[in-house]
């Protein structure tokens, strides 16, 4: 130590401090936690977990904007949860595990300000990894999308939502800095996040506040919802306040040891509370509207109810099928599965001049039910199935069926039957015939799958009718429309039989 | 005085640590001497504002540390090295000095040269970007002298801080001791006798958590004379006293 | 002989802070008698008693840390025996505990379910005690449950992760995953027993 070579000091070094350098003192400080935060050490872990788990399932969905986004909220906090609340409780419990406690207890900074500091450093990396995965997703997907915007909402609640853990998991490390800690609050925060998901049932439940929850709990991220209408943002914006609550609820207890802060921790506390306690409350008043997505009145904006203008995407088949462009990508499925129906019954007396995607209506009954439908508007609507290949494991085949079992079995039995068959009485076995030989059932539909539809729109399995089907079914798609046009009208008046169908 | 202590009693539980001390102390260097047990780091600790008195009046460079605002003026001029020091393996030298000159709120733009002089003066320049995980004992403990000296303190509370140091470096210090002196209060807690004997204005001799001797080295090597143990003059004093307040 | 012996592992176990693992372990499995009162569809009656085993290998794994460092290692023959039975131990009361908490309840999965997935991710955790030290060597099981919940949950939404590697998400019998298992868990007995828990300067991790 060099004594002599010592510089001259001031007579103290407390000069007078402004309020630039306090922040530049605490510029200083964050610089410096940032640079050894425990979280830099863990964003690996948090990538690769996302990768292996929430990434690969959300890019094997087909690239809906809805979809994605909304599975991004469902996967990207439980997937970085691990990495994220662990690394905070390592460094809330970095003073009593290093035994400086006294040291830093006996400088000026207070020690709220002091853990403040840590807990931003451990945050920032946190949403770092975060925003990355986010980007990642929304970057790809906007390229691979054939229309709609950027959802952000989903975005904005996992963002949302990293705070609260990394401010829950450095809460319970500083207040505990054992070495059984870190793990414990670790599993503890998986599994209360994890069962928030399974606790919700209804429209109304208050467990649909979990940041993990998207829309309704039995529906969730489906393909029709946010679709034809907007997004509608009434859960996210409860959620955002529910986790910003409890983030600030938490940060604030922090505080409450500290004695001369005691009473501004505690209103912040109390406010915090009170704030994750309105949202909480709020998301108990939710219902589920029709398009599938959660109301909360005193957050619903009614210009959201209105629908999304849009420019159909529309085939070039003899009766042009038009769906909503978000559906581009299925089109040529729907136009495969049901070509043949297009061409039998294109121009004929009745046939729709061209067929329009219409949305799902979606209703809630007891518990997580949820009732699917389309709204029928007549021959020249239809809805598209939820279950669209790529979404939950559907294969192109299962798509497929569905289309002939709905697109195809409505248009054949609109035209042969009119308006339906309640109106015009039981249909004829002919009638049944001919419907059950235009519509081609793929191997996957047992004939069990139809079993409710024998009597109304077709003939019960190895019946004449059933035989006749089969051979109208035979003949190429150009002849039965030319039979059809010479003969539709004979056979909705009841004067052909099943041995005159060809 | 910048410490003024009056019947600073403080208890664990049933056990009396510090009993019922009073001691003042100016600009200078004060040694705390005392066996084992004898309350030194406690009431080194009560003198760092780690942890209240039990009773008894304590004030420090002129105000009272238990009412927040003046305590929170007392840390901005205080400088601490504990016994047993903690550390950050993963920072370097001068980031854990900037670290606690950023804790102890000195002017943010003063910091960066207060570390390098702060590092300088504990010969540990050419060290300031290794990460302490790689320094040995004693030049950790040189850099907890650092942190404990980079505001330029007016009180200035060490213990222990020579444990570890080889002899050249525990030579360094006294000289940097005596140069801190000059300036601000220093109280020192050790074992080493020869480090009260040639750095220390005034030696406080401390037993079973009372004062049992306050005065000069040289007064306390007066009273080693006659009935004092050791081999050093310093040490007779000591032994001789503490054998007097056992009697 | 066999006094002496006693005292060793006594005094081996406190210093590990057993009797506070112990407590932990029970605590996870009341935890999960207590969760198997809900109801849980098909792949979350799985993922439940995942989370308890993998809290157990955690805290096992942590155990596996000493609180003297190079003094320790410079003693004779014993060390590495107690490492092996400290973890073995463990691991075998984990299993059991999660297993009575399950008698009677609708466990999914069953005793082979718990013994595997114990002993796997026990064995990950050990070898993270290993290369990254005790105190963060929860990093591994916790980390490998996240993957193995969602491999749980491909098995209903496809498309599905089968490697046994994933071992939970493997059925309970599956020879496969077992396998697996038990290489994790063999390995990381081995490098605790040989190596024990990496030991930092400054005892800890980063941070």
């Amino acid at each position: 130590m060099t004594a002599a070579s010592a510089p001259a000091a001031p007579r103290s070094a407390v000069a007078r401090r402004g309020a630039g350098s306090a922040v530049l003192g605490s510029g200083r400080l964050l610089r410096l936690e940032l640079r050894h935060n425990a979280m830099l050490w863990l964003l690996p872990v948090a990538f690769a977990l996302f990768f292996y788990n929430g990434y690969r399932e959300i890019m094997a969905l087909p690239p809906m904007w809805n979809l994605r986004a909304m599975t991004v909220q469902n996967r990207l906090l439980l997937d970085l949860l691990i990495p994220v609340t662990g690394a905070a409780a390592w460094m809330g419990s970095r003073e009593g595990r290093r035994g400086i406690t006294d040291l830093v207890a006996v400088t000026a900074r207070p020690r709220w300000s002091r853990q403040l500091v840590i807990w931003a450093a451990t945050t920032a990396w946190a949403e770092l990894a975060c925003l990355a995965c986010v980007a990642v997703v929304y970057l790809i997907t906007a390229r691979q999308a054939s229309w709609g915007g950027t959802l952000w909402w989903p975005a904005v609640v996992s963002v949302a939502g990293v705070p609260t853990l990394t401010a829950i998991g450095f809460a319970a490390g500083a207040w505990f800095p054992g070495r059984f800690v870190t793990p414990l609050v670790t599993v503890v925060m998986f599994f209360g996040v994890a069962y928030g998901t399974q606790a919700a049932s209804g429209d109304h439940s208050y467990w649909q506040i979990s940041p993990l929850t998207t829309g309704a709990v039995g529906i969730g991220a489906a393909p029709g919802v946010a679709s034809f209408y907007p997004y509608l943002p009434d859960l996210s914006i409860a959620q955002v306040m529910f986790t910003v609550g409890l983030t600030v609820a938490v940060l604030g207890a922090l505080g409450i040891p500290v004695a001369r802060m005691r009473w501004l921790a505690a209103v912040i506390t109390v406010t915090g509370l009170a704030t994750a306690g309105t949202a909480v409350a709020l998301a108990g008043t939710g219902r589920l509207d029709p398009h599938g997505m959660i109301v909360i009145p005193a957050l619903h904006d009614a210009a959201s109810d209105q629908p999304v203008r849009y420019t159909p995407a529309c085939s070039r088949t003899p009766i042009p099928v038009c769906v909503n462009p978000a559906y581009a990508g299925f089109l040529p499925a729907v136009t495969a599965a049901v070509g043949p129906e297009l061409t039998e019954f294109a121009g004929l007396p009745g046939a729709p001049a061209r067929l329009s995607q219409v949305p799902l209506v979606y209703r809630q009954v007891s518990g997580n039910g949820v009732t699917v439908g389309g709204i029928g508007t007549g021959p020249a609507a239809f809805a598209l199935p939820d279950q669209v290949p790529g979404w939950l494991g559907t294969t192109d085949a299962e798509f497929a069926a569905q289309l002939d079992e709905g697109l195809g079995l409505h248009l054949a039995s609109h035209v042969i039957l009119g308006d339906g068959p309640a109106s015009a009485g039981a249909p004829s076995q002919a009638e049944l015939a001919v419907i059950a030989g235009s519509v081609r059932f793929p191997p996957s539909v047992e004939s069990r799958d139809l079993g409710p539809l024998y009597g109304q729109v077709l003939p019960q399995p190895g019946s004449p009718a059933a035989l006749a089907a089969r051979r109208f079914a035979a003949l190429t798609p150009a002849a039965r429309h030319a039979w059809l046009a010479g003969h539709l009208t004979a056979l909705q008046a009841g004067r052909v039989s099943l041995e005159q169908l060809p | 005085m910048n410490v003024e202590i009056s019947d600073l009693t403080r208890r664990f539980g049933r056990h009396q640590a510090v009993a019922e001390v009073s001691l003042q102390a100016g600009p200078g260097v004060l040694g705390l001497l005392g066996p084992n047990g004898a309350g030194k780091t406690t009431l080194l600790r009560m003198m760092a504002t780690v942890i209240p008195p039990t009773t008894g009046h304590l004030r420090l460079l002129g105000r009272d540390p238990g009412a927040y605002g003046p305590r929170r003026e007392v840390r901005r001029r205080l400088g601490y090295l504990p016994q047993n020091l903690g550390y950050y393996p993963g920072f370097t030298v001068a980031e854990f000095v900037e670290y606690f000159a950023l804790l102890k709120e000195m002017p943010a733009a003063r910091v960066p040269a207060a570390v390098a002089t702060a590092v300088e003066r504990v010969d540990l320049s050419g060290k300031a970007r290794a990460k302490l995980r790689t320094l040995s004992g004693g030049m950790l403990r040189r850099v907890g002298i650092a942190q404990a000296i980079v505001n330029e303190p007016e009180l200035l509370l060490l213990d222990e801080p020579t444990a570890g140091l080889d002899p050249e470096q525990r030579v360094h210090f006294r000289t940097l001791l005596r140069e801190l002196g000059q300036r601000a209060t220093v109280v020192v807690s050790t074992h080493l006798v020869e480090d009260v004997g040639a750095a220390c204005s005034q030696v406080a001799l401390m037993d079973q958590g009372k004062i049992v001797f306050v005065g000069t080295p040289g007064e306390l090597t007066a009273r080693g004379t006659e009935h004092g143990t050791g081999d050093a003059p310093l040490e007779r004093g000591y032994t001789a006293v503490l054998a007097a307040a056992r009697a | 002989m066999m006094a002496v012996a006693v005292r060793l592992v006594r005094l081996h176990a406190a210093s590990r802070r057993l009797p506070a693992a112990l407590a932990l372990l029970a605590a996870c499995a009341a935890g999960l008698r207590g969760m198997l009162y809900g109801h849980w569809d098909s792949y979350g009656a799985l993922q439940l008693p995942l989370i308890f085993e993998a809290a157990c290998a955690a805290i096992i794994a942590v155990t596996a840390g000493s609180p003297f460092g190079e003094p320790e290692r410079a003693t004779g023959r014993w060390l590495p025996y107690l490492r092996l039975g400290t973890a073995v131990t463990l691991t075998a009361l984990a299993s059991g505990a999660l297993a009575a908490a399950g008698t009677g309840m609708p466990l999914a999965g069953g005793f082979a379910d718990i013994v595997r997935n114990v002993a796997g991710l026990t064995g990950i955790g050990l070898l993270c005690a290993t290369l990254l030290g005790a105190p963060l060597a929860w990093t591994g099981p916790l980390a490998y449950m996240v993957a193995g919940a969602y491999g749980l949950y491909t098995d209903w939404h496809p498309p599905v992760l089968s490697t046994p590697w994933l071992w939970p998400a493997r059925p309970p019998h599956d020879a496969g995953g077992a396998l697996c298992a038990a290489v994790v868990f063999a390995a990381g007995l081995a490098a605790i027993a040989l190596r024990g828990a990496r030991e930092r300067p400054s005892g800890d991790g980063p941070g």
